[in-house]
């Protein structure tokens, strides 16, 4: 028991604030978005922010060594519940992504992530770095993120399995294999896109391709990007006041408690509130390298703690980047913002797993 | 061991590229939210105002038209109309088949619809229907929910408050046609009478009402809203007792009843008959019922009052005799016989009366209406002369009336003859024109006009709207008006007088003069078989009927003409009815 208190002491509650601060923007911004509308999304979030919290103190006082011992195991856990989707998931909006669990929609496709960045840490950790400049060792940690990615984009959910792929190919970098890997498969994922492109379904390929140019089709897929932008742009320096934004409560804003709640942030906090959750963002992910960069000849540790908050920080980006033109539109929600109870947990349980990380490190 | 710390140099460096490029992709974000929400702000703000606000045209009240004793005429009445979102157009024949068994779509409906759903202009709402019935506004109240794109309002319409009696001197109001660009489609304008002359004033401007929509059109709420500035109300000189009571005596007869203040020009009464429905025309009326309208015989759409063309028949004949003994030095004792008939160069003129009136002077001969006596009078007369004194009389000249489309007549002279005949004059014409026929034409204001100016010896001009005037003096001698006039006295009061049958009961005199204007020429065999009597000619080729005097006789007041179409002789129908006009004008006004 004084254990467990010493240490919940030891925890880095800056983090943890910080992290809870967003989580309460969160909650803001999707009490505005239900305004008016049916109260039961924002009682559900309340609960799942709770039940994050508190999963996230829980993961925190777990030892990383357990995630360590168990990675290859919860992987393979991962992987069955993302095959268990593909042939039984339960429909919506076209994608198989979802299991009924008691009542409980969860999507395995987030947790995976947490598996396969614990995965990937782990191999790269046994493996010494002499071995790095042999490829063929290079089969195994490919193939570890092949499968969930492909089962992933089968699905089909287009930025989940980008996010996967980045992620990787970011753990592949910062363990520090060699540069000519990644021009090959550079090289290799040339070849291979025409393909991939071939095989994506028609109305992720118009994604892509309004982001080029959204205002020539207003009203069919371009409608999205421009409503956005216009909800965001509107905003200006202070926005329009909570719960008072005419795009996003007259349903010009689509998804507006999902994917596009960043939307739906700039136009009722304006300029002021986008930067404070860019700086929030910025904050919690400096924080994680302070602690990451503490771990010497710990390339588990490492890799987990760039895993997880590179995982956070472009799946917070990348979002933004989608609502403001930047990038198409590939569905993902705002990390800890936006209404969905798998990713919310899944970022909960890796904040934990950095928290714990914390515990460990022995910087000042 | 080197390779060791070499390759956690290799790491910490990579780390820094990964924090490096993920501050990079921070700004990239950074730089495009402050390019929206700082640079772009106005063009985004407004763009989301033109995404949620629609903007709906409230149109002008009209203002009111009162007669002279502020008794409204032309007024306004409530009309809920039904509007759609103009981005919804599509479903307009999906809603109106929804619709349809609860709100009654008539033919009118669908072609304004079809009208207006192509319009190009500020509003961001269609009307689809006008004049909903209570029943129909309490049925769409009850099934809103399920038409979230339409909306009622209520708008303000033309009204006049008598559908027959004031058509043609009020006009109507109705849509601009052939505009390309209209800024207000559904704004009435004035089409004739009144209402077009003084569209600017009775106009009025045009007000709006912003609603806040969701992106779906529906309306959430009204935002704010601009008042329509209601048009300015205008004073007649129409009193609409006598304008009734013109209505009820011309029923059944085609013609005009014209009555004018002699002291200040105001126009009491403008009565062409047939009349139309006016309320009907501005509701809009079918292309059917227009078509109808125009190919009626009798021509109700025509304001006879001042474009209605008549040979002024015997009324004329005041202005021959006044011409004569005011310019010609003419005697007004001098005798003529008439035997019946004037034989000129190798024509024969007639006298109305076959048998012949005797001898008669210039009093007696207007009292009578003694044709002969005027052909004799004519004899000596130019008549360039005559035509020039007969514009006093504004015989041949628009009288100025404030309403549009007035004819000014025919006035004939040597110079019209060449130029509209090719042919010279010739002097037996002057022996028609003395009498008003020939190719004199002349409107019923202008004859009415000509008894005003004889009974005051003033240039009056006719008004309809309020404005006391001074008119200036005709310069024609007392003597000789007090001579006209007092003939004119005889014709109603003398037992020998043409219109004696019309005379008023009570201490109020009239003073007048009868006329018969011919349609057809009378030729030499019908003469000599016995001039057929007009009961007995068809109905188109009878004569109509004239009569025009002024009463009280010794302070004039009223100016009164009434022509009653294909009636026969001045002193039979058309005397009778201004008698019974006159009477109501000078018992209650």
């Amino acid at each position: 028991m004084t254990e467990i208190i010493i240490k919940l002491k030891n925890l880095n509650w800056l983090f943890i604030f910080l992290v809870s601060f967003l989580s309460f923007v969160g909650l803001v911004m999707i009490y505005s978005a239900t305004f008016g509308e049916e109260s039961k999304i924002f009682i559900s979030h309340i609960y799942k922010v709770t039940f994050g919290f508190i999963l996230m103190i829980l993961v925190s006082l777990i030892d990383v060594e357990f995630w360590k011992k168990n990675a290859y195991l919860f992987y393979f856990i991962g992987i069955v519940l993302l095959l268990w989707v593909t042939f039984y998931g339960y429909l919506g909006k076209g994608a198989r992504r979802w299991i009924n669990f008691y009542g409980l929609n969860f999507q395995p496709s987030e947790i995976m992530k947490i598996f396969l960045i614990i995965s990937l840490a782990k191999f790269f950790d046994e493996k010494k770095f002499q071995e790095s400049r042999d490829y063929f060792f290079l089969i195994l940690p490919i193939l570890i993120v092949t499968i969930p990615f492909l089962l992933v984009l089968i699905q089909p959910d287009l930025g989940t399995a980008m996010l996967i792929l980045f992620v990787s190919i970011v753990i592949f970098f910062v363990s520090g294999i060699n540069w000519k890997f990644f021009a090959l498969s550079g090289l290799l994922s040339l070849i291979v896109t025409p393909y991939l492109w071939g095989g994506l379904k028609e109305y992720q390929k118009q994604r892509i391709l309004t982001l080029f140019n959204p205002e020539n089709d207003p009203l069919g897929s371009g409608y999205h990007i421009i409503q956005s932008q216009i909800a965001i742009g509107s905003g200006g320096t202070f926005g329009k006041g909570w719960t008072k934004g005419t795009q996003s409560h007259l349903d010009f804003l689509p998804e507006k408690h999902t994917d596009f709640i960043f939307s739906m942030l700039g136009e009722e906090f304006g300029f002021l509130g986008t930067l404070s959750v860019i700086g929030l963002i910025c904050l919690i992910t400096y924080i994680t390298y302070h602690i990451t960069s503490s771990f010497i000849h710990n390339n588990f540790n490492r890799i987990v703690g760039y895993g997880i908050i590179t995982n956070f920080f472009f799946a917070s980006l990348i979002n933004m980047s989608m609502v403001i033109g930047i990038l198409p539109i590939v569905g993902l929600p705002l990390p800890l913002v936006s209404y969905g109870g798998s990713s919310m947990l899944t970022y909960f349980i890796g904040f934990g797993i950095t928290l714990s990380l914390d515990r460990g490190s022995n910087y000042l | 061991m080197s390779r060791e710390v070499n390759f956690e140099k290799k790491i910490k460096r990579r780390a820094l590229i990964l924090g490096l490029s993920k501050t990079f992709f921070t700004f990239l974000v950074f730089g495009k939210l402050f390019y929206l929400q700082i640079l772009q702000k106005s063009k985004y703000g407004k763009l989301s105002d033109t995404n949620r606000i629609k903007l709906k045209i409230v149109y002008p009240e009209r203002g009111i038209i009162f007669d002279l004793y502020d008794k409204p005429i032309a007024s306004n009445r409530i009309d809920y109309q039904l509007s759609i979102f103009k981005d919804k157009k599509n479903l307009v024949y999906d809603y109106v088949k929804k619709l349809r068994g609860h709100i009654n779509f008539s033919e009118m409906d669908l072609e304004l619809i079809k009208d207006n759903s192509n319009e190009q202009d500020l509003s961001d709402f269609i009307t689809i229907k006008r004049n909903l019935s209570w029943n129909e506004l309490e049925f769409f109240e009850f099934m809103k929910n399920k038409f979230p794109f339409l909306i009622i309002t209520k708008e303000k319409v033309r009204n006049y408050e008598n559908d027959l009696i004031f058509s043609h001197v009020l006009g109507y109001v109705g849509f601009k046609k052939n505009v390309t660009k209209k800024k207000l489609s559904n704004l009435k304008v004035g089409i004739a009478g009144i209402e077009k002359k003084l569209d600017s004033k009775l106009l009025g401007k045009d007000g709006w009402i912003k609603f806040e929509t969701d992106s779906k059109g529906a309306v959430k709420k009204e935002l704010n809203k601009k008042y329509a500035v209601p048009g300015g109300n205008i004073k007649t000189n129409l009193i609409s007792e006598i304008q009734n009571k013109a209505s009820e005596e011309m029923r059944g007869i085609r013609g005009a009843v014209v009555m004018i203040n002699c002291q200040n020009g105001g126009v009491n009464c403008l009565y062409s008959s047939p009349s139309f429905n006016n309320n009907e025309f501005s509701d809009g009326v079918s292309l059917k019922k227009w078509n109808k309208l125009l190919a009626d015989e009798f021509n109700p759409l025509l304001n006879r009052c001042i474009a209605g063309l008549y040979s002024p028949g015997s009324t004329y004949k005041l202005v021959t005799a006044l011409h004569a003994i005011e310019n010609q030095k003419f005697n007004k004792n001098k005798k003529f016989l008439c035997s019946g008939h004037v034989s000129f160069g190798n024509r024969k003129f007639h006298c109305w009366k076959k048998e012949g009136h005797g001898y008669v002077n210039l009093h007696e001969a207007i009292e009578k209406s003694c044709d002969c006596y005027f052909y004799n009078l004519a004899k000596t007369l130019k008549i360039d002369d005559l035509a020039k004194f007969s514009n006093l009389f504004s015989y041949g000249q628009r009288t100025g009336i404030d309403i549009p489309n007035e004819l000014k007549g025919i006035m004939p002279d040597r110079k019209w003859k060449i130029k509209n005949r090719n042919e010279k004059w010739q002097k037996g014409e002057t022996l028609n024109t003395v009498i008003g026929q020939g190719f004199m034409l002349s409107t019923p204001l202008q004859i009415t006009l000509m008894t005003a100016r004889i009974a005051t010896g003033k240039k009056i001009i006719p008004t309809i709207i309020t404005n006391k005037k001074e008119f200036e003096n005709l310069n024609i001698s007392n003597e000789n008006l007090e001579f006209i006039k007092s003939s004119m006295f005889s014709v109603v009061n003398s037992s020998t007088g043409t219109a004696f049958n019309s005379k008023l009961p009570g201490n109020y005199k009239m003073a007048g003069k009868t006329g018969t204007s011919q349609v057809r020429r009378i030729s030499l065999e019908e003469r000599e078989d016995g001039v057929i009597k007009n009961e007995e000619l068809n109905y188109k080729l009878r004569d109509h009927s004239i009569f025009t005097c002024f009463a009280p006789f010794d302070k004039p007041k009223y100016s009164l003409s009434v022509i009653a179409e294909h009636m026969g002789s001045g002193s039979k129908v058309a005397a009778p009815i201004a008698k019974r006009i006159m009477e109501l004008a000078l018992n209650k006004y």
